[in-house]
Order: C-alpha cells, then sequence, then structure tokens
C-alpha cells in the first residue's frame, strides 16, 4: 500500500517535472496565437531561454540574475518574430522556422565562444530545489492569470479582438499592430521560463538539444488544448503524465516512439475534427497590412487592394 | 505583381543573402577569434579545394534541391508543406528496406528503390492533403507534426518490427551493389542523383509554365478566389500538389539511401527539409533559380566542414546564417494563405 502511494506520488511529481517547461511554452503560445500571430519559434524561444540564463549565471554567479537575462533573450527573440510579423507582413511560419533553425546555431556556437567546448556548457550555479517549486508553482499562476487577462481585461479583448479580426479592431481604434507585436513579445517572456526552468531549475547546465522538440509539444498543446490557457496547461499535464509514465509503460511493452508520437498524433486528431470542433483565431497566421501601406509606393502589394485591408487579411 | 517588379525584389533578395552570409559570418569568425579573410577562406577552399572537395559540394546541392523542388511545388500552390524534413526521411526508410529486403534483379533495382521512395514521401506528403481536402486542417501544423511523427515510426520499425540489420542500431540492412546509384565522379559520393535532381528540376519548371496542371496550380496558389470561380477544384489541387510535393522529397531520401550512404539511417539528414525552405525561397520559387540557390547553399554546407578544421570556425556558424536568411527572406512573398477552419 505505501510502495503504491509512494510509487503514485513519484509518477505525479515526474508529470509536474515534464508539464512545466511545456505549460510555459504553451502559454506563450496561446497569447501570441490568440493575438494573430502564429508562434512555430516556440523550439527557439525555450533554446534561448535555456542558454542565456546558463551563460548569464555563470559569468555573475547569480542564478536569479541568469533566468532574468534568459527571460529577456526570449523577449528578444520573440521580438525579432513580431517585428517581422507586424511591421514586415512576412510569413510567420516561415520566418518561426528560420527563428528555430538560428538559435539553435547561435546556442551551440555560444557553447564553443563560452565555455571553448561543443555539446554541453560546464555546471553553474542554478536555482535549486526551492527555485524548481517556485516555477512549477508559477505556471499554475501563469495560466490563470493568463485566462483572466485574455477573458476580463481590456487588454486580452484587445489581443482577441486582433485574432479574429485585425481590420474591425483598428476601425474600432485599437492599434492591431503593436497589439500584435506585444502578444507575441509577452508571450515570449512566459515561453523562455519553460527553456529556464529546463536548464537552471531541473538541471544546472546547457547541453545542445536538450530542448528536444518541446516547442513543437507545446504547439500541439495549445490546438489540444483549443487556443485558451486552461485548455493548453490542461493539454501539457496530459502530454507530462505520458512521458512521466514512459518509463513504466515501455516495461510494459509499450513502444517508447508511440508515447513520444501521441502529442503529435492528439494534435493531428484535434485538428482534424475528430474530436469535437476547434476552431482557431479566424484572423490566424494572416499577416495584418494596413490599407495605406497597400497603397504607399513599393508597398507589400501595388495594387489591387485599395479597397479595404480586408482582401489580403481574408482569403477564402 | 509586373515583372520587373518581381526581378527587383529578386535582385534585392540576393543582396540581402549576400550581406547577410559576409555579415554575419565575419561578425561570427571576429567572436571566434579568427580573420574573416581566413575564415571565409577556409570555407571556399572546403567547398572547392579539392576534387573529393568539389563533388561533396555538389552532393550537398543534391540533397537540397529535391526537397527544395518539393517545397517549391507546395508553395506556389500556395501550401505551407514544412514538412519537407518528414517526408524525405519516410522516403528514405521505405528504399532502404526495400532494397535490403529484397534482391532486386540488377536493372530493376535502382529505379525500384527510388520508386519506393517516391511513394514513401508521396503518402506521407498525401496524408497532410487529405486532411486537408477533406476535414479543413491546417497543413502546416500537421506537416510540422508528422515530421516528428516520421522521424519516431521509421525508428520503431527499424528497431522493432522491420529489424534488419545489428539489434538497436536505427538503421536497415546495406543494400546490395545492384541497387546502389552509380558514381557519377569516381572515388566520391558524388552520384547520377544529381543529373536527376537537374533534370528533374528542369521537368518541374516545364510543368509548372506549360501545363494545364501547372496553370491550375499556380492559380490556386497565387488566387485562390478566382480559381475557383474558374473552375478549378482547390481541395483536388491540394491533394494532388501536397502529394507531389512530397513525392519529390521522398525521392530526394531515396537518392540519400541509394547514393550516399547505402542503407537507411534514422539520422539522415541533418535538416535538408528545413534548410530546402531557405533554398526555395532564395531561389524565388523557380525550379531552374533553385538549382542555383541549391549549389550557393551545397558551398556553405560543405565548406562549413573545412571552415571548422581549418580555421577552428564553429560550424553553426553556417547554420546560423541560414536560419537568419530564412527570416529575412519570410517575406518574399505574401504567399495567398487559404483559411482552413
Amino acid at each position: 500500500m505505501n510502495a503504491t502511494t509512494a510509487a503514485i506520488a513519484a509518477i505525479l511529481g515526474l508529470t509536474l517535472v515534464k508539464a512545466t517547461p511545456l505549460i510555459y511554452a504553451a502559454l506563450g503560445g496561446v497569447l501570441s496565437e490568440r493575438s494573430g500571430v502564429v508562434n512555430i519559434g516556440l523550439e527557439g524561444i525555450l533554446i534561448a531561454g535555456a542558454f542565456t540564463s546558463v551563460a548569464v549565471s555563470g559569468a555573475t554567479g547569480n542564478p536569479v540574475i541568469g533566468a532574468l537575462a534568459g527571460i529577456v533573450a526570449g523577449m528578444l527573440l520573440a521580438a525579432i518574430l513580431a517585428f517581422a510579423a507586424t511591421r514586415l507582413a512576412v510569413d510567420q511560419i516561415v520566418a518561426g522556422t528560420g527563428i528555430n533553425i538560428a538559435a539553435l546555431a547561435a546556442a551551440a556556437f555560444g557553447l564553443v565562444l563560452v565555455w571553448h567546448q561543443p555539446g554541453a556548457s560546464h555546471e553553474v550555479p542554478a536555482l535549486g530545489h526551492t527555485g524548481e517549486i517556485v516555477l512549477i508553482v508559477l505556471a499554475f499562476v501563469a495560466a490563470g492569470a493568463l485566462h483572466l487577462v485574455l477573458n476580463r481585461t481590456p487588454w486580452g479583448l484587445r489581443v482577441r479582438a486582433c485574432g479574429e479580426d485585425p481590420s474591425a479592431a483598428e476601425s474600432a481604434g485599437i492599434d492591431a499592430l503593436a497589439t500584435r507585436f506585444w502578444a507575441v513579445v509577452i508571450g515570449g517572456a512566459i515561453c523562455s521560463l519553460g527553456g529556464v526552468y529546463l536548464s537552471l531549475a531541473e538541471l544546472d547546465l546547457y547541453s545542445d538539444g536538450m530542448t528536444a522538440g518541446r516547442g513543437f509539444i507545446a504547439l500541439a498543446a495549445v490546438i489540444f488544448g483549443r487556443w485558451t490557457p486552461l485548455g493548453a496547461t490542461g493539454a501539457a499535464l496530459f502530454f507530462g503524465f505520458f512521458a512521466a509514465l514512459q518509463f513504466s509503460l515501455q516495461q510494459a511493452g509499450v513502444p517508447s516512439e508511440l508515447l513520444q508520437a501521441l502529442p503529435y498524433l492528439a494534435a493531428i486528431v484535434a485538428l482534424a475534427g475528430f474530436a469535437g470542433r476547434v476552431r482557431a483565431p479566424a484572423a490566424h497566421g494572416i499577416p495584418y497590412v494596413r490599407p495605406d501601406i497597400l497603397a504607399a509606393p513599393g508597398g507589400v502589394r501595388k495594387s489591387s487592394c485599395h479597397s479595404t485591408g480586408r482582401a489580403l487579411d481574408k482569403q477564402p | 505583381m509586373t515583372a520587373s517588379f518581381t526581378r527587383t525584389r529578386a535582385f534585392r533578395d540576393v543582396v540581402v543573402v549576400i550581406v547577410l552570409v559576409f555579415g554575419v559570418g565575419s561578425v561570427a569568425m571576429l567572436l571566434a577569434h579568427v580573420s574573416p579573410v581566413d575564415g571565409f577562406a577556409a570555407l571556399f577552399d572546403g567547398a572547392f579545394g579539392t576534387r573529393g572537395e568539389i563533388a561533396e559540394t555538389l552532393v550537398q546541392t543534391t540533397n537540397l534541391l529535391f526537397p527544395a523542388l518539393g517545397v517549391a511545388l507546395a508553395f506556389r500552390a500556395g501550401l505551407f508543406n514544412i514538412g519537407a524534413e518528414g517526408q524525405l526521411v519516410i522516403g528514405g526508410f521505405a528504399a532502404g528496406w526495400l532494397g535490403a529486403q529484397f534482391p532486386l534483379a540488377g536493372y530493376l533495382a535502382v529505379p525500384m528503390v527510388l520508386l519506393a521512395g517516391v511513394i514513401g514521401g508521396g503518402v506521407w506528403g498525401a496524408i497532410p492533403g487529405v486532411l486537408r481536402a477533406r476535414f479543413g486542417a491546417n497543413e502546416v501544423i500537421s506537416t510540422l507534426m508528422l515530421n516528428v511523427i516520421a522521424v519516431l515510426l521509421t525508428t520503431y520499425l527499424v528497431t522493432g518490427p522491420l529489424q534488419q540489420g545489428n539489434a538497436g542500431a536505427s538503421e536497415t540492412g546495406p543494400l546490395p551493389k545492384a541497387a546502389q546509384l552509380p558514381d557519377l565522379l569516381s572515388d566520391t559520393r558524388l552520384t547520377w542523383a544529381f543529373v536527376i535532381a537537374i533534370v528533374l528540376a528542369i521537368v518541374l519548371h516545364w510543368v509548372l509554365q506549360r501545363t494545364v496542371f501547372g496553370y491550375e496550380l499556380r492559380a490556386a496558389g497565387d488566387a485562390p478566389e478566382a480559381a475557383k470561380r474558374a473552375g478549378i477544384d482547390l481541395g483536388r489541387t491540394a491533394l494532388v500538389a501536397m502529394t507531389l510535393s512530397g513525392a519529390i522529397a521522398g525521392l530526394g531520401g531515396a537518392t540519400i539511401v541509394a547514393g550516399v550512404l547505402h542503407r537507411f539511417n534514422t539520422g539522415l539528414s541533418p535538416g535538408y527539409g528545413f534548410i530546402a525552405i531557405a533554398v526555395a525561397l532564395v531561389g524565388n520559387l523557380e525550379p531552374l533559380w533553385i538549382i542555383v540557390a541549391s549549389l550557393g547553399f551545397g558551398i556553405l554546407a560543405s565548406g562549413a566542414i573545412g571552415m571548422q578544421t581549418e580555421a577552428q570556425v564553429p560550424r553553426e556558424v553556417v547554420s546560423l546564417i541560414i536560419g537568419l536568411v530564412i527570416v529575412a527572406l519570410a517575406g518574399r512573398r505574401v504567399i495567398a494563405t487559404m483559411r482552413s477552419t
């Protein structure tokens, strides 16, 4: 009996450990996507948070300063994506893919520059057990806070309006480009905490590939959680639970690859509507281009969009 | 968009790429305490220094050209296929497994192995195509997810039910000599795959510009609403474009297996399917320009090794440059995005 209780407690504890970075990344994704910007770059932002926090903790000897630096790095990387997605109206998916490749390479290059060795950093002062618990609790607090902010505050309403119909939002006096920019940047800050957790709370170093596709699992959690903070958190916990069970299930003969594939399969199933209707924000992934930019010489498109901005925003 | 407008932009993009390559490269080399002159000299020496290195540059060019052509085909149809990586892996697996499993007759072996790659990649591309056409599932997310599933699935198959080689190794058995692509340049890894890739690019150029199918595909991408009113079946076009796109990437995976590795390994691609997005964008989504773009990236990819060994500049610098090129060129075209829900 005692052994069973202990085993269950161990699994639940491991679930929290596995789910926490996913929750942060998924919450960052929800905020960004509800404003209408698809954030494929979550993986890159996790890497930026994980690497920078270790590098700065190693340089200053203070893991808290390291964690803050990790958040700043995540925000900066998100700002690049946000700037490209709003002011340059580039394709968000392609830009996000580039961000991921660049972040992974920059961290690998940084390892050689800072520690003169490829693969992994040295051990640095870490946040320790207390820091880990604080970050786990904070993840759930962040989920509740984001839920309230999105649904109960004027700013949250503006974010959602930009995700559904940016030109209507603009006619109501909302600066859709600025709102989207800040939603992505703040989303980057939240997501980077997942990276900080991985490198500076769960461990005390950065190693190449340590994020291991968690940004993509988080993206799956966003979809499976139907673009809501609480839903995404639930999905992250669900995926975390299976990650925690992996060892036990493997013993029982379930192939580990199948368990690892579960989040991705779940996202596809949800997307295809097999698990009930799932609806993305209507203007999700579509760059918003102001009509006056379109009309200007050298604008994104020279012709055919003078009537309304919607011509570009909404394709059938 | 007028032709001259497109030309100006294409020219500007080339300038952006050159500035990024030499600008970012120089900064990174200075950070690593290497003179950029030495660093780039080592890079070009690594790409062109010897006959073997030139061959290796063309091998990298080939490996990038296939998935880049697949990506370009889908993008032209307005479909964000970012699943070239997964399609390449599945194609490579199908080719490697078939080639190692069945001793095929001499003249049939290579075509059958390549065909297996085409079918494998085509099926993997058709899945998001069907999900899109039948259920309205956004192809971006499904292709992204299928990339990871492809690696996990092939790892499971080669270590589990379809294991051929050593237990625990994530690879198939070796391909018999008959199933290997013949060398184009003796004693190098350069095979006829290079020629196949170039021919494919020319064929694809012709298909896009001169056939009804190519016209419909471009119409679906450039002006979906008008295409629909003109009677083009958007769902069918999407499905065919995704299947073909996956088939081309799968053929690329098969040529890596049959030409370079001579067996399938789950790590056969160091991200060719993702770099291919950059290649396709730099090549302006035009098959013939993509040949040139592949050569450019092939030089970077093979020169990176020389740069690391001769000038002690970590070769990740090249990946960093490629990532930034993708970000910079993401605005290449505001590709018409059809709403999925």
